[in-house]
């Protein structure tokens, strides 16, 4: 699977039993439909969490391409309206990308998915704390 | 078990045969039909060469066909070591000459199939998912079953079969699509009188005809070449090898209750595999080529007094109701005990939710694909696929810079 920005080969990164892709050129994170399944447990919710981010209108952001099907993302918002973070989320729902830094500012927002696994796991991953300093419980 | 090696090796003389006749004589009519009573000999000629090359590839390349049709890759030790020593294993207790190839198969449903032309250049084909979901007896007892069709010398027949049946179907498909597009492109000049293109397509209608009709014949004669009979037979022989009854049993189950269907399998080849490949629609007709996978378990568990020919044999009578699945002269077979459960050797755990089997499928299926894998003292595991181009990796976690060995 090739890098949605710099199209170098990504490499799998497994940490417990769930994996997700990641590019050492760019530092760009792609976490697919199959590996928020491992996450979340099953594969409806993981279609639920994809569906659940509202897609962002105007932005003039270049648009990515899906690393598993080739055709072009789309952007959507993450987060309250305030400290909104912009992704790139594949049309048919295979899955959701992170660029460089992104998964930051995400980190920082706190809220992401209702059990915010995700937040966590990609947290752990990159061994990057969450630092949000007041968690909105769930 | 030697007339059972006997009739197929007669059913392999037989089939070839018939294919030959059947092709010579489809090649005289045609040949007569278009061009005259004398040109006969012309389409009889062509039809051996065609019928020579048909007996070349599939006694040469059979196999290989039905492996990549199948999209089985081949594997080294290192990417299953278990599997390895299995097949090793068995091998060893079949006492066959030659350890078989192994090929893995990228699907996620559990199935295996053994292939080839003789003992000696015999493959075994398992799919990724059988891997993932069997611990070691079972997979033992599914490799042993393997490994007896290898011996009974089914393979050679079901590979002749499989790529003759194949080749007609391409055929009777090559020439329904041309009456499918002559049809089209020849209705505008159909008020102009028939000529000789009438004669032609006349010809061609006729010859779609007969291999129509006789393409599901050849896949009926499929079907009864790996009839229910060489299963049970199988199954009597992989219970000999492993001399664990139950290995093979609960892997029947487990393969059972996977409603998975494979995607990797096709009408031509479904017959060849340890089980259906197909559920749901059409299982049914298909199943007629398996014997009820139900009855197959519940003969082998009924199996606790010994393993030998004739223990099989009285447990397939008590629970089928029929007689004589065995040939007379393997019933007086020596009687073997079972042996027990191998719980001396601690056997690794088998991942039983689906979360969990997949990723075994997927790790499997890289290192199959020439991935490397890459644990990083931190915890995190790196897989790098093949055409990744640096020589090092930098753990994205601690740091740490990780040098790919290939």
């Amino acid at each position: 699977m090739d890098c949605a920005i710099c199209r170098n080969p990504m490499i799998t990164l497994e940490l417990d039993n769930v994996e997700t892709d990641y590019c050492l050129a760019c530092r760009g994170i792609w976490l697919d439909s199959g590996e928020l399944e491992q996450l979340l447990g099953d594969s409806g919710k993981a279609q639920e969490v994809l569906r659940s981010f509202q897609p962002a209108e105007g932005v003039q952001e270049k648009l990515r391409r899906c690393p598993i099907c080739g055709k072009k993302m789309e952007k959507v918002l993450v987060g309250p309206e305030s400290s909104s973070v912009l992704l790139d989320r594949c049309r048919k729902g295979h899955g959701l990308w992170f660029d460089r830094g992104e998964l930051e500012a995400v980190l920082q927002m706190g809220r992401f998915d209702s059990q915010k696994k995700i937040p966590s796991f990609l947290g752990k991953m990159f061994n990057k704390p969450e630092t949000n300093p007041n968690p909105t419980p769930s | 078990m030697w007339e059972q090696i006997r009739i197929n090796k007669r059913n392999s003389v037989l089939l070839l045969a018939g294919m030959g006749i059947f092709l010579l004589s489809l090649g005289f009519i045609l040949g007569a039909a278009i061009g005259g009573p004398e040109s006969g000999w012309v389409g009889l000629m062509v039809a051996s060469a065609v019928w020579l090359i048909l007996m070349l590839i599939s006694f040469t390349n059979g196999d290989q066909i039905l492996l990549a049709s199948s999209r089985a890759v081949p594997v080294t030790p290192d990417v299953h070591p278990q599997l390895f020593n299995i097949v090793e294993e068995m091998t060893i207790a079949a006492s066959l000459p030659k350890m078989p190839k192994i090929y893995i198969i990228n699907d996620p449903a559990p199935n295996a199939f053994a292939t080839g032309r003789s003992p000696e250049t015999a493959s075994v084909a398992v799919t990724a998912g059988l891997l993932a979901r069997l611990n070691r007896d079972e997979l033992q007892g599914v490799i042993a079953h393997e490994i007896s069709h290898i011996v009974h010398r089914d393979i050679l027949y079901v590979t002749l079969a499989g790529v003759m049946l194949g080749s007609i179907v391409l055929l009777s498909q090559v020439f329904l699509r041309g009456l499918y597009y002559s049809s089209i492109g020849g209705r505008r000049y159909s008020s102009e009188g028939r000529g000789r293109d009438g004669g032609a397509q006349a010809i061609f209608f006729i010859l779609a005809i007969i291999l129509s009709i006789l393409a599901p014949l050849f896949a009926q004669l499929f079907y009864f070449a790996l009839s229910r009979r060489r299963e049970y037979l199988a199954d009597a022989g992989a219970v000999r090898l492993t001399r664990y009854p139950e290995g093979l049993a609960s892997a029947l189950e487990k393969i059972a209750n996977t409603s998975v269907s494979m995607q990797a399998a096709n009408a031509v080849t479904a017959p060849m595999y340890i089980a259906n490949p197909f559920r749901g629609r059409n299982a049914a007709h298909l199943f007629s080529t398996h014997p009820p996978i139900e009855e197959r378990i519940r003969i082998l568990r009924r199996m606790s007094q010994g393993v030998s020919y004739r223990d099989y044999e009285e447990s397939y009578r008590a629970v089928t109701r029929r007689t004589g699945i065995i040939p007379p002269s393997a019933v007086k077979d020596e009687p073997i005990p079972p042996r027990s459960p191998s719980a001396s050797t601690p056997q690794a755990p088998v991942p039983t939710d689906s979360a969990r089997v997949n990723r075994q499928i997927g790790d499997l299926m890289r290192k199959v694909n020439g991935f490397v894998f890459l644990p990083c003292s931190c915890g995190i595991t790196m897989k790098i696929p093949p055409n990744f181009p640096a020589p090092k990796a930098q753990c994205p976690r601690c740091g740490q810079i990780v040098s790919i060995r290939r």
